[in-house]
């Protein structure tokens, strides 16, 4: 469904992936692993288009989608779920949701996605009226799934979604994530931890320093001695 | 006592207005993070459209607003896409300039235009009076205040529940979210800046009607703009309103019981004082 060619890419001119192939089949959760600074969340933002294609090539559902704009891979329903959240703390959580449904194709369904949301995420319900800024961590990392879900994400790219939450919430953020990927939602999720995430993930990448280190089934990722050494960058 | 009443009824009145041009400026800051020191020169230019659609066609400002709104939107969209975009971001110092030498322009060239003289561009209400009790009050003060309240309550209306609205203050909390979230923010930027200075032409109208012009007159409403925005917490809108009433009362007592220099003087001190103790603005929710 998703597939990177021999991506390299960067910030000014300077890569930071280099040469990385990367595919995602419908109905995946595949698993981006990598210590800090491997390049995971540059190569999401490729996908979403905010960080350019030196070379390389972005496939979609068949289609060349290198060149397209980032509002547009939004309404094609690749959608990113911020490392920090970046939740919009001065709206409501009802207005963060409805933002999340701006894009021209997801307006139409919001009402249906909104009530979708919020059988996964009963608390948000509870809370549409309440400020996002005021809401703890989980909360809010609700929050930015749920908008996410609510654009009409057909791939849904999460960015260290456990990142500063709580053991018990980081427990229930992936208990959503398996639900949705029970629900057919095809997935990529970037993650800094290891054991967490190939217990979750149908497969694994591992970066290390902007290339593809180890890839394969979960299971045998963690297994890899290499997927080791990525991580202690040896 | 009548002439407090005089001078707190027109001060309302009058005040409303600025909170419009405020309310302009806050927008703008709000979204893009600049302060156009440009202000006043658009509501100078706006009002100077007027008086030109007067000379050529002997139309009333507030009939010739139709046109000049759509000219001044486009003007503001071609300034932020053109001018102000390619700098923003970058010292905040290099925007002031920026928008400092957009005010020498429009002065300068409505000087070249028009010449240095003052002159005035008449509307059919601005000899009208009312009588309300021993209060006078102006026809064209009546009508800058409900134009200004509507069209403050309009905005209001808007940024709060159309998608529109949520977008530009998706854009002001958050932008990366919101690029994330498929809104173009450069759009929503240049957007947001048309309509503030499309605002102004509209202000520009409500102020006009027996107010002479001159080309350098721009500094004087930027100078009452900064001063309400400031006044106003710089981006909340019922504030910003409020603090054009303050400086809009401040102004009338100034000129209606003090000598005129000192008159003049008086919404300067008021805000000198309003900032010594309470710095945060006029905003009580912290």
């Amino acid at each position: 469904m998703l597939e990177m060619q021999g991506v390299t890419a960067g910030y000014d001119g300077v890569p930071v992936l280099r040469d990385v192939s990367v595919n995602v089949a419908r109905g995946e959760l595949v698993g981006l692993l990598g210590a800090n600074n491997a390049g995971k969340s540059t190569l999401i933002n490729v996908v979403s288009g905010t960080v350019p294609i030196m070379s390389g090539r972005l496939m979609f559902e068949g289609e060349d989608i290198s060149k397209t704009s980032a509002q547009d891979r939004v309404e094609l329903g690749l959608v990113q779920v911020p490392e920090g959240r970046l939740v919009f703390p001065q709206m409501s959580v009802r207005e963060n949701l409805l933002l999340g449904g701006y894009n021209r194709k997801a307006r139409p369904a919001r009402a249906g996605n909104m009530d979708h949301v919020i059988s996964l995420f009963p608390r948000l319900g509870e809370r549409l009226g309440q400020l996002a800024g005021t809401l703890s961590g989980g909360e809010q990392q609700m929050v930015a799934i749920g908008r996410g879900m609510m654009a009409g994400a057909r791939v849904l790219m999460l960015d260290e979604p456990s990142l500063g939450l709580s053991p018990l919430f980081v427990q229930f953020i992936f208990e959503i994530i398996d639900k949705l990927h029970a629900e057919g939602m095809t997935i990529l999720l970037v993650e800094q931890n290891l054991s967490l995430t190939v217990r979750h993930a149908d497969r694994c990448y591992v970066l290390e320093r902007g290339v593809v280190a180890v890839e394969g089934a979960s299971a045998a990722v963690a297994e890899d001695p290499r997927t080791r050494a990525a991580y202690l960058g040896m | 006592m009548d002439e407090l009443l005089q001078a707190l009824v027109q001060g309302f009145f009058v005040g409303s207005a600025y909170g419009l041009l405020a309310l302009g400026m806050g927008l703008v800051y709000g979204v893009s993070g600049i302060v156009n020191f440009a202000h006043g020169d658009f509501v100078s230019l706006g009002m100077y459209l007027c008086f030109a659609f007067f000379t050529a066609f002997a139309l009333d400002p507030y009939v010739s607003v139709v046109f000049t709104v759509p000219i001044m939107i486009a003007l503001g969209a071609l300034v932020y896409r053109f001018l102000i975009k390619p700098i923003a971001g970058r010292q905040l110092l290099m925007v002031i300039q920026l928008t400092l030498g957009v005010a020498l322009l429009i002065q300068n060239g409505l000087m070249m235009v028009f010449g240095g003289q003052p002159t005035r561009a008449p509307s059919m209400i601005e000899s009208k009076l009312f009588l309300v009790g021993d209060v006078v009050i102006r026809g064209a003060h009546l009508v800058a205040c409900v134009v200004s309240f509507a069209l403050a309550i309009l905005l209001y209306v808007m940024l709060q529940s159309t998608d529109t609205g949520r977008a530009i203050r998706a854009v002001q909390q958050e932008p990366r979210a919101a690029a994330l979230m498929g809104v173009d923010v450069g759009r929503v930027q240049v957007m947001t800046f048309a309509i503030g200075v499309g605002v102004l032409a509209i202000a520009a109208a409500l102020l006009l009607p027996g107010l002479p012009i001159q080309p350098t007159q721009g500094l004087r409403f930027t100078v009452i703009t900064l001063l309400v925005f400031v006044l106003g917490g710089m981006t909340n809108f019922v504030a910003i309103m409020l603090g054009g009433i303050v400086i809009g009362v401040a102004e009338a007592i100034g000129t209606i019981y003090m000598t005129h220099t000192l008159g003049q003087l008086l919404p300067y001190l008021i805000f000198v004082a309003i900032m010594l103790f309470r710095p945060q603005g006029l905003v009580w929710r912290s």
